[in-house]
């Protein structure tokens, strides 16, 4: 595939690779995580019914 | 069902449509999809890329990281600063991954914060570089200074990004 058939494609261009099944359970950014258990732990979700309440006020 | 079969069926339910048709790398991925790779290819060389939506302790979020991984020593570094010149590119690829994991995924919130405050700044450029097109398919909020979440709007500054596809 050439970089200009991949730019215009529409649909989402996948290769599977095999190698990168060693990776599949191992937590790779482990700060990121916690930084965002911490995160939603404190915030939890937005609440999107009060958000769609404001959006049309 | 054997692997290539179950490759097939992956593929075949990727067949949606993605619009954002931006510069971007092509990029590899495992089963299930939620580690992938690609190169950035720039001034400084080519890099390689990881990507990992991981689970968090909340059901159905997950938290998107990506960073630099170095085939020599087998380690990522989501610190690094590659400035290879390609970030906007580097961003559309990613953007395009969610799109390809929210497919295997549906109902997956997605969870990002940037390493360091610049890098938060960049996420929240590469988000609304694709604002209009991402909002097509997608909810997306951004934590507030003061601890809540709201809807994404350009300009504002934001501590962390939350998206999920529209249902």
């Amino acid at each position: 595939m050439t970089i200009e058939q991949l730019n215009s494609s529409k649909v989402p261009v996948i290769v599977f690779d095999k190698k990168l099944e060693q990776f599949r359970d191992k937590v790779l950014f482990p700060e990121k995580v916690a930084q965002a258990n911490e995160i939603l732990s404190k915030v939890g979700l937005p609440n999107t019914k009060t958000l769609s309440a404001d959006k049309q006020k | 069902m054997n692997q290539k079969q179950k490759l097939f069926l992956q593929h075949k339910f990727l067949q949606t449509e993605v619009k954002m048709n931006k510069p971007k790398y092509l990029y590899k991925s495992e089963e299930f999809l939620k580690v992938y790779e690609f190169v950035s290819e720039g001034l400084k060389g080519n890099v390689k890329k990881v990507v990992q939506f991981t689970e968090t302790g909340t059901q159905n979020v997950f938290n998107l990281a990506f960073g630099d991984f170095n085939d020599a020593t087998n380690l990522i570094d989501d610190l690094s600063i590659t400035n290879n010149g390609d970030s906007l590119k580097v961003l559309t690829t990613v953007a395009s991954i969610v799109y390809a994991f929210t497919e295997k995924y549906p109902d997956a919130w997605i969870f990002a914060t940037g390493s360091t405050n610049v890098r938060t700044r960049l996420y929240r450029m590469g988000i609304t570089n694709n604002l209009v097109e991402i909002k097509e398919d997608f909810e997306v909020y951004g934590l507030t200074e003061d601890g809540n979440w709201a809807e994404f709007i350009t300009g504002e500054d934001y501590e962390a990004f939350l998206i999920t596809k529209k249902r």
